[in-house]
């Protein structure tokens, strides 16, 4: 079985070091790489530079505040590229601001997750967003992209 | 003072001339063109016609045209006395706009001045999340990872720590709900307010039900209010009256009385009351009566209404009842005379 592939856009290695840490618990085999900006977001995505060898991911997470290129600046330019838009990308922000919400839905993005203030709630956050996207929800696959 | 018959009269007026008279037939132009300039460039120059002989209708056009009084030549001891007048009404005129501009002024800087503080407040409250956040959670993970595994202090320690950012999430959270209510749109519309009470009770019906509180309303109005600001207004103070009861069962009574524009609400309860001293207290943010073991709560919810309400046009206040308890009241505007339908009873 081919390893899930998960690309994790944040520039909070607290918030970075503990969703990985989660989701490695959560026993599907993955392997989470880790950018800490938009601009380094966008190379991976397109293998440029020095991610030429990186593998596609099949899941992207992503903040909204983050250096360089903003996160929504991100998501527009994944979700308007023909072949990057077939990756589900799920927003993991801190902002609860309705238009944050709306507007990251209305510009393609496949779930919408508020960062829980306190621990519990922040690994049942991230534990769900695995188990649906990782266990219940079926990807296309890389040669389908 | 005497005026020069030249037409370099606009150029004068740069100059604090004060009053002008002058004759209505000149050799070189009219004193009707002087007045077309005055009113023209919008001076504030008091403008005395001297004429030798002016009929009534003629007087009468010249001080609608904006003079400011006229004297026949064969009067002219009367030209002293409507100079002074003349000047006696620009004075006036001038301290009216300087404390005009000066009001204007200061409000403008009021608003200015709250509106940076509301900025301020938003912008504080919600960056501080983000790293609060991160002292939260790491300090959790450090409860539950290391809980027992050192000793006794540290795990207490932990335990503070813990409690201090939960307690500073909550605070936080508070003065963005806070300044939130300063940053939104007020869209009054004609609202009801029996459906705004049953609406909070139906948010607050876990303290009702649990707490036995009986909750009787008569006659409640129509009033200009945005809705779901109004329901916040009714919900913490029927969730005060929940929270601060006393030996007895809460009993919470809401009625309504109009004096002429507006609406006077009150929501009164038989708990433990607010001493009269405290009754300005109570609205500051985060001022609290109590401590937090006896009762729960951050000390937002009557500065918010106080806000909400405020921000509507009405007022709110405590006021002394004879029987054990606390009274609040408000007011609202009522609905506008013009669509005014009949009142809706409870």
């Amino acid at each position: 079985m081919r390893r899930t592939e998960i690309l994790l856009v944040d520039d909070n290695p607290a918030d970075t070091d503990l969703t990985s840490e989660v989701l490695a618990r959560y026993g599907c085999p993955s392997h989470i790489h880790v950018v800490t900006d938009g601009v380094e977001a966008i190379a991976f995505l397109r293998q440029e530079g020095k991610y030429a060898n990186a593998l596609p991911p099949d899941f992207v997470i992503l903040d909204l505040s983050l250096p360089r290129k903003d996160g929504r600046a991100v998501l527009a330019e994944i979700k308007t590229d023909s072949v990057l838009r077939k990756i589900p990308i799920a927003i993991f922000s801190t902002s609860e601001a309705r238009q944050d919400i709306v507007r990251s839905y209305e510009m393609g993005a496949n779930c919408y997750v508020s960062k829980p203030g306190n621990l519990r709630d922040f690994v049942s956050a991230v534990t769900s967003i695995g188990e649906f996207w990782f266990g219940w929800a079926r990807l296309p696959r890389e040669e389908e992209r | 003072m005497s005026f020069k018959t030249s037409r370099s009269l606009p150029h004068e007026y740069t100059r604090p001339i004060t009053t002008s008279s002058l004759p209505t037939t000149l050799p070189q132009w009219k004193g009707t063109e002087a007045l077309d300039i005055l009113c023209r460039e919008d001076l504030d120059v008091p403008l005395i016609v001297v004429t030798g002989y002016m009929g009534e209708e003629r007087a009468v056009e010249h001080i609608k045209q904006g003079a400011t009084d006229c004297v026949l030549k064969d009067h002219l001891f009367r030209l002293p006395l409507a100079v002074r007048r003349a000047l006696e009404g620009k004075w006036l005129r001038e301290q009216r706009r300087q404390s005009t501009e000066e009001l204007a002024g200061k409000a403008a800087e009021l608003a200015r001045s709250n509106a940076e503080l509301e900025q301020f407040a938003y912008v504080a409250s919600h960056d501080l999340q983000e790293p609060l956040r991160m002292i939260a959670t790491y300090t959790q993970l450090l409860a539950e990872r290391y809980r027992g595994k050192l000793d006794e202090q540290a795990d207490k320690y932990i335990g503070y720590s813990v409690d201090g950012a939960v307690r500073m999430q909550a605070l936080i959270q508070d003065l963005l709900k806070f300044s939130r209510v300063g940053k939104q749109e007020i869209e009054p519309r004609t609202t009801e307010c029996r459906a705004v009470v049953e609406q909070a009770l139906k948010n607050l019906q876990v303290a009702v039900q649990e707490s036995g509180a009986v909750v009787n309303w008569n006659g409640l109005p129509v009033v200009m209010a945005d809705s779901s600001q109004l329901t916040q207004v009714f919900q913490n103070l029927i969730a005060n009256a929940i929270k601060f009861h006393g030996l007895e069962k809460p009993v919470i009574q809401i009625d309504a009385e109009k004096k002429d524009h507006e609406w006077v609400l009150t929501v009164s309860d038989n708990g433990i009351g607010i001493p009269a001293e405290s009754w300005q207290d109570i609205f500051v943010i985060f001022r609290r009566l109590h401590s937090r073991t006896e009762y729960a709560g951050n000390g937002i919810g009557l500065s918010i209404c106080k806000k909400i309400i405020e921000r509507h046009g009405g007022k709110l206040w405590v006021e002394a009842q004879a029987k054990p308890g606390c009274r609040i009241k408000f007011t609202l505007p009522a609905e506008p005379p013009s669509k005014a339908a009949p009142e809706a009873q409870a």
